[in-house]
């Protein structure tokens, strides 16, 4: 078994546990590559021309695609723009459709309507990477995070996830619930109430409003950015009291009797969900997570890309 | 024109005839016979599978006068008449809004030469922007059946008494939505296990319960009469079940189409099944339907709501809200709901006359023919071609129903589909 279920990479909840399986293990072979003293490329896609479409801001995703798609010998053009200036003109699919009128094989798009990748996907014949749609999904770093995590604890199954934050505007959280429970890990998510969908326990997770309770009990902690450019309305009174009663601190972690790993898919705002000292910590494995991202997106990408052969 | 209906089950509770098959010839658009013997005609038409009513009236449609290449008077009525709708009472949400005498008049009189005969449906407020009210006696003079401010809920506590109140002159009968805006606002659909796992902002149940409770309550205080539109709720049917039994004066209706889908049916994004109120749970269909059954629910209705592809063909987000619903309401109330012939003609063609005060069509000898004959039993695939509508925005292409309109009689037309 070496070939996706799927022809697009719309969201975790569409992959089975063995694509799963295979993405993390065809990036494992790709991070070796990306850890070679030289030539860290291989020309596995050379033939294919790739579209970065991001209609929402985007940097270390976009670099990370960027880097992917270059380290995989592909041909790539970039597309940006705010959603408001697409809104006055040309749908979302004029758009694609314009761009692959120039043949080009795959699309990586960042959206900010749920569903958008679904939509096109309906629509149009090249392969679709979501890199972010929305308050839905956000596969390639739900991906990338279980990769981290299997990389520092060896392996998901029966691991504790804790996701700490703005559960209710995150596709990272969304993403992460679905991978991590096809993996096996038992996953909680915390945060003031306001900020965690009413429902979401029906998806076989805990629901925790303690930090320190959630932090004594995982093995990880994945910190989630503040959302404050998806909240309609302020669902929380400051970040002040935010940073006070939800932030991720050294005290808290000194005051648990056993040592956590820390997470969190950037960027950070220091200081309100998570403190340096944390972020910066032995216990934080940030920067392995951004590293692994361009090894598990070249997997995925080269993995949608044999679908299309 | 002479056009026999032989062997015809008659479903006119008034009728010497009723629940019996007889035979009814139409001479020149008027019954003049009714009875077993046989009765010469140019025509005669088969009709041992089906069932003959009143024809029925559809209380809640929108048809968009202003963006006409949506829909108009004319492709409403030919909807309308496939549907089995041999009347429309028409939501005032056009441009301009219907809101004065002329406006009332231009529906009426365009109407007048349709197989569909339209009713207009006033503004309750100007613009139907919910501050101020509209000339409610002179709309009602001019020939408006009912005021409302359409697809725009009715909220303000203070415009509410006063609307029910001004009303009472005439015992006019004010139609609203029960949507407590502040609630729904930025939702897509039903807020449950779905919306959280679709990453969409949901629309609580409690949005359309805290509306009613407000309803019932300004009801309570300042009279009159008021009729509710596309309940979607178990609580919102349970509030009215109650406030019936206490005697307040309140009629509902549900949409037709919101029998047939739940909000696990959007896992796809399909903006087709985009409508307000949205799709609910199973547990909420349960409701509609022992609603319908114990009359707490009086009417059925098609809801239709035209939008272009420009409308639709879009992120789930920046969709509109509605689809078209003439032409499938009655096949979709008729596969779901489980109701007998009879309760189905109250809720198509009984009830909503006698809530909007519209005389009763009868089947009975010396009557100008306002009929719709229908099989209840015929199982039929819904395809493109029998959208009448210009707009094709509905989630029932392909849809397989039981119960199929065969044809409609009314303003001195008919048509069959046999």
């Amino acid at each position: 078994m070496s070939q996706l279920s799927v022809r697009h990479l719309l969201g975790i909840k569409n992959l089975t546990v063995q694509d799963i399986e295979l993405i993390l293990e065809t990036a494992d072979k790709f991070k070796e590559v990306l850890n070679r003293p030289t030539i860290k490329k291989v020309p596995s896609l050379r033939d294919l021309t790739i579209a970065n479409v991001f209609f929402e801001n985007s940097t270390r995703t976009r670099l990370s695609f960027e880097l992917a798609e270059k380290r995989l010998s592909a041909d790539i053009i970039n597309f940006a723009a705010s959603n408001s200036s697409v809104k006055k003109g040309e749908t979302l699919l004029d758009t694609v459709n314009n761009i692959l009128a120039m043949k080009v094989d795959m699309i990586v798009m960042r959206h900010s309507s749920p569903g958008s990748p679904h939509f096109l996907a309906k629509h149009i014949k090249a392969n679709i990477v979501n890199a972010g749609d929305g308050t839905h999904e956000h596969p390639t770093q739900a991906l990338l995070d279980a990769y981290s995590i299997r990389e520092k604890h060896g392996e998901i199954a029966g691991k504790k996830v804790v996701i700490i934050g703005d559960i209710a505007h995150s596709r990272v959280a969304l993403s992460n619930i679905f991978a991590l429970k096809k993996l096996g890990a038992e996953v909680a998510v915390c945060g003031p109430k306001t900020l965690i969908p009413k429902y979401i326990e029906s998806l076989g997770i805990r629901v925790e409003h303690d930090v320190f309770k959630a932090l004594q009990w995982c093995d990880v902690a994945n910190v989630l950015r503040i959302q404050l450019e998806r909240q309609h309305s302020r669902d929380f009174p400051s970040l002040r009291e935010y940073a006070l009663y939800f932030g991720v601190n050294k005290s808290l972690l000194d005051r648990l009797d056993k040592k956590i790993t820390i997470m969190h898919p950037g960027p950070i705002n220091r200081g309100v969900e998570i403190t340096s000292e944390i972020a910066d910590s032995e216990h934080s494995i940030i920067l392995n997570q951004v590293e692994n991202g361009v090894a598990v997106r070249m997997a995925v990408l080269y993995l949608l890309a044999e679908q299309t052969a | 024109m002479n056009i026999l209906l032989s062997s015809v089950q008659i479903l006119d509770p008034d009728s010497p005839f009723y629940r019996q098959r007889t035979n009814v010839l139409i001479r020149d658009h008027r019954i003049v016979s009714i009875g077993n013997e046989h009765f010469e005609s140019d025509q005669i038409v088969d009709c041992q599978a089906f069932s003959l009513s009143a024809g029925w009236l559809d209380m809640f449609c929108h048809i968009p006068e202003g963006s006409e290449w949506k829909d108009d008077l004319l492709s409403v009525s030919q909807a309308a008449a496939a549907g089995g709708f041999t009347e429309i009472a028409m939501l005032p949400n056009t441009q301009p809004v219907l809101q004065n005498k002329q406006a009332i008049e231009f529906v009426k009189s365009k109407s007048k030469f349709l197989l569909t005969q339209i009713h207009p449906i006033a503004a309750a407020s100007l613009e139907t922007e919910g501050k101020d009210m509209t000339e409610i006696l002179d709309l009602r003079q001019a020939g408006a059946v009912a005021f409302s401010d359409g697809l725009n809920p009715l909220t303000s506590g203070r415009l509410l008494v006063s609307i029910l109140q001004y009303l009472q002159h005439f015992d006019g009968l004010l139609i609203n939505l029960a949507e407590e805006k502040s609630m729904t606002e930025y939702a897509t659909m039903h807020e449950g296990i779905h919306s959280v796992s679709l990453g969409l902002k949901g629309m609580p149940s409690v949005a359309e319960k805290l509306a009613i409770i407000k309803i019932l309550e300004l009801l309570r205080y300042a009279g009159g009469r008021i009729h509710l539109s596309k309940i979607s709720t178990s609580e919102g049917v349970e509030l009215i079940r109650n406030a019936k039994k206490e005697g307040l004066q309140i009629t509902c209706d549900i949409a037709a189409h919101q029998l047939a889908f739940t909000d696990a049916d959007l896992a796809d994004f399909d903006t087709n099944l985009k409508v307000k109120p949205p799709f609910r749970s199973q547990n909420d269909i349960e409701s509609l339907i022992a609603g319908l059954q114990d009359s707490t629910i009086d009417c059925v209705v098609s809801a239709h709501e035209p939008h272009d592809e420009e409308g639709k063909k879009l992120e789930f987000d920046l969709a509109e809200f509605g689809i078209i619903g003439l032409e499938t309401a009655f096949a979709s109330l008729n596969t779901y709901a489980k109701l007998s012939v009879e309760q189905m003609v109250e809720k198509l063609a009984l009830n909503p006359r006698k809530i909007l005060g519209l005389e009763i069509p009868k089947i009975a000898v010396g009557e100008l023919a306002n009929l719709t004959l229908f099989d209840p039993l015929q199982t039929w695939t819904f395809t493109k071609k029998d959208i009448r509508s210009k707009s094709k925005n509905t989630p029932f292409v392909n849809h397989v129903f039981t119960g199929k309109v065969i044809g409609v009689f009314n303003q001195s037309q008919f048509q069959l589909f046999l």
